[in-house]
């Protein structure tokens, strides 16, 4: 994006207010605040958003800053001379051998005062922190081609302070641009205090956008194996015929094996997609010699027919929609028909031939499932999926109450959980069981636990075959004995198993409310709560407002079939 | 207008989007409340990406009219 294109977005949106993201630098904003507002228009859906800054020189107060103002998200921006004025081109403080100790010493007492007040915003909003883009100034003693001991500890202080933002709650550490072009303008940092070109304020504005606004991750990925998960046609050269390792020169196979195995310990569910016998597909995965643990492929499809009626089997298992989930192959064939009969799934091709596309490949799944942070119902995902599908293979009535009691299921609402970013995914994810599709950003959601009149409540579930997680939210507010309901959703994972039903009488149960009021919408993909609503006759009135009474839910609920324990403060 | 009149009124409009068109030939840092440093260094930058070359540190401070900045580019593009 130039600069002009940058300002035609901006004067594009007339609106004066709007969502507003806050960029805390210590050099002048200029054109970063430009470009990064441009990038988030772009980015972020949801209409017209502003970019506020603080002052000059002042990280750390434009840093508290930020935490106070109402932000929604906010982007920090480092460089050398926020840690030390004396590694800027705007000082004079010198370079003597004293004065380099000093600036070694006193920088980790400026890191260890950013580190507290990051960890106060991070606390409030999504952060995005940049570190220092520009190079040191020449203070080394060595040529500029050999690393000086100065700056190798100059920067191992910077690393162990991005290390432990990383682990900070909200708090983002962008990945430097990799860019060709220049990154300092010494002449506009000496004119008006703006240290970067501006393709390269671009560039660092682009990354803080993408850091600030994430798509929503992808949740599954269905891999075609023959030419794909390995080299070779298992039916045509057998199970000990096909390969992916580097003897062979069919690495890339074996490369793609240990990428589908890191997305599957991210909780990313897999299945396979294979024309082929099923015995033979059987054996070639029992090699153990594969760098992808078998298991994790659930559930796994090998016949002669269409790929696209395999795929729909298992989207059915996997409960959750195409839009959701990806598929590699390395036939334009195969992808053409799967795309064709699946609107909204990411269709790629596995490019076995070209090592450089398959790195790439690799580089783009990792875009499509990556998320700023993998949680303990990531790691249950694929568990619950086997056990849902053998719950029914248990049961052809597998959602009866006589059924469900049988599972000893444990129905836990927590009343407490307001920093619980699980409750914020699962209403910015989920798309079936959910009241109106609305979305939350991480800074509105701040904003809405602030409020006195907040009432959230964060299912869990567990039965026999094991722990679903955190698997339903409810979000609302309290007014006296009404309570009004802003989001509610419920996992996939967690149909059939009068959750809705739990969590609603938990709802009515925690705020004595006589009667509960739905900010409902229907949605192309919400017919699950739409169901739930017609059967308990939860139906616009004359005002076109979706209201249940405490008495009328508890005459139609049914029996509720597990126990259920309210965690309250 | 000529081809660099519309490209400085472009730029004008993208920094000063409140500015009424018939009020462009008059804007002056002097006139204009939100003609200040940060927008004049934005504006320049504009120009400098619209007509490909680097402006000099003393035009910041110099060229601080719509028909100053006009005058110096007609001299600087005299074919344009």
């Amino acid at each position: 994006m130039t600069l002009n294109q940058a300002l035609a977005v901006i004067k594009s949106r007339k609106e004066s207010e709007g969502r507003i993201y806050y960029l805390a630098c210590g050099f002048e904003p200029l054109h970063l605040a430009t470009f990064l507002r441009a990038h988030l228009l772009e980015r972020c859906a949801g209409g017209n958003l502003l970019v506020h800054h603080g002052v000059y020189g002042d990280l750390r107060g434009n840093v508290e800053s930020a935490a106070q103002s109402p932000a929604i998200g906010s982007a920090v921006v480092l460089e050398w001379s926020d840690i030390d004025p004396r590694l800027g081109l705007r000082s004079s403080g010198g370079w003597s051998k004293e004065a380099k100790a000093d600036i070694l010493r006193s920088s980790l007492e400026r890191y260890a005062h950013l580190e507290t007040v990051i960890e106060k915003l991070g606390a409030r909003m999504p952060v995005a922190i940049a570190p220092p883009s520009l190079l040191l100034p020449p203070i080394g003693n060595t040529i500029r081609a050999q690393s000086s001991a100065l700056e190798l500890e100059l920067e191992q202080h910077l690393a162990a302070f991005l290390l432990k933002l990383s682990r900070l709650p909200g708090v983002r550490v962008v990945r430097p641009p990799a860019v060709a072009t220049a990154r300092l303008d010494a002449k506009m940092e000496l004119l008006a205090g703006f240290p970067y070109t501006i393709p390269f304020a671009d560039a660092l504005a682009g990354s803080l956008a993408e850091v600030l606004c994430q798509p929503i991750p992808k949740k599954g990925l269905i891999t075609d194996l023959d030419d794909t998960l390995w080299s070779g046609i298992v039916g045509e050269v057998e199970v000990e015929g096909v390969s992916w390792s580097q003897d062979h020169h069919t690495q890339a196979h074996g490369l793609y094996q240990q990428m589908l195995g890191h997305l599957a310990s991210c909780g990313v569910l897999l299945a396979a997609c294979s024309k082929n016998e099923i015995s033979t597909v059987e054996a070639a995965l029992a090699r153990k010699d594969l760098f992808l643990d078998a298991a994790s492929l659930f559930p796994i499809r090998a016949n002669w027919g269409p790929k696209s009626v395999s795929v729909d089997k298992i989207l059915k298992t996997w409960n959750i929609s195409a839009g959701a989930v990806v598929f590699v192959d390395d036939n334009p064939m195969e992808l053409e028909e799967v795309e064709g009969a699946h609107p909204g799934i990411t269709c790629l091709r596995f490019p076995a031939k070209d090592a450089a596309e398959v790195w790439n490949l690799l580089g783009r799944l990792r875009d499509l499932f990556g998320k700023p942070v993998v949680m303990e119902e990531d790691s249950l995902r694929a568990a619950s999926i086997r056990s849902s599908a053998h719950i029914q293979e248990m049961s052809a009535d597998a959602a009866s109450p006589d059924f469900l009691r049988t599972l000893g299921g444990t129905v836990t609402v927590d009343w407490r959980a307001g920093s619980d970013k699980r409750a914020l995914e699962l209403i910015n994810k989920t798309n079936q069981f959910n009241l109106n599709g609305l979305r939350i950003a991480e800074g509105e959601w701040q904003r809405r636990l602030e409020d006195d009149h907040t009432v959230l409540g964060v299912a869990s579930y567990q039965d026999k075959f094991g722990p679903l997680g955190k698997v339903a939210v409810l979000l609302g507010s309290q007014h006296g004995a009404e309570v009004r309901v802003s989001h509610w959703v419920m996992s996939c994972r967690a149909f059939s198993r009068r959750l809705e039903h739990h969590t609603l009488q938990a709802l009515f149960e925690h705020s004595d409310a006589s009667e509960i009021e739905f900010a409902f919408q229907a949605t192309e993909k919400n017919q699950p709560l739409q169901e739930f609503f017609r059967a308990q006759q939860i139906l616009p009135d004359a005002e076109g407002r979706h209201r249940i009474l405490r008495a009328a839910f508890m005459e139609r609920r049914g029996v509720l079939p597990h126990e259920v324990s309210n965690l309250t403060k | 207008m000529n081809d660099i009149e519309t490209r400085v009124a472009r730029c004008f409009s993208n920094v000063f989007p409140d500015l009424p068109p018939e009020e462009l030939a008059s804007a002056s840092a002097a006139s204009m409340a939100g003609w200040d440093s940060v927008a004049q260094v934005t504006l320049l930058s504009s120009l400098s990406e619209e007509f490909g070359f680097d402006f000099e540190i003393e035009d910041f401070e110099e060229l601080v009219s719509y028909s100053l900045i006009l005058e110096y580019l007609k001299k600087r593009f005299p074919d344009a």
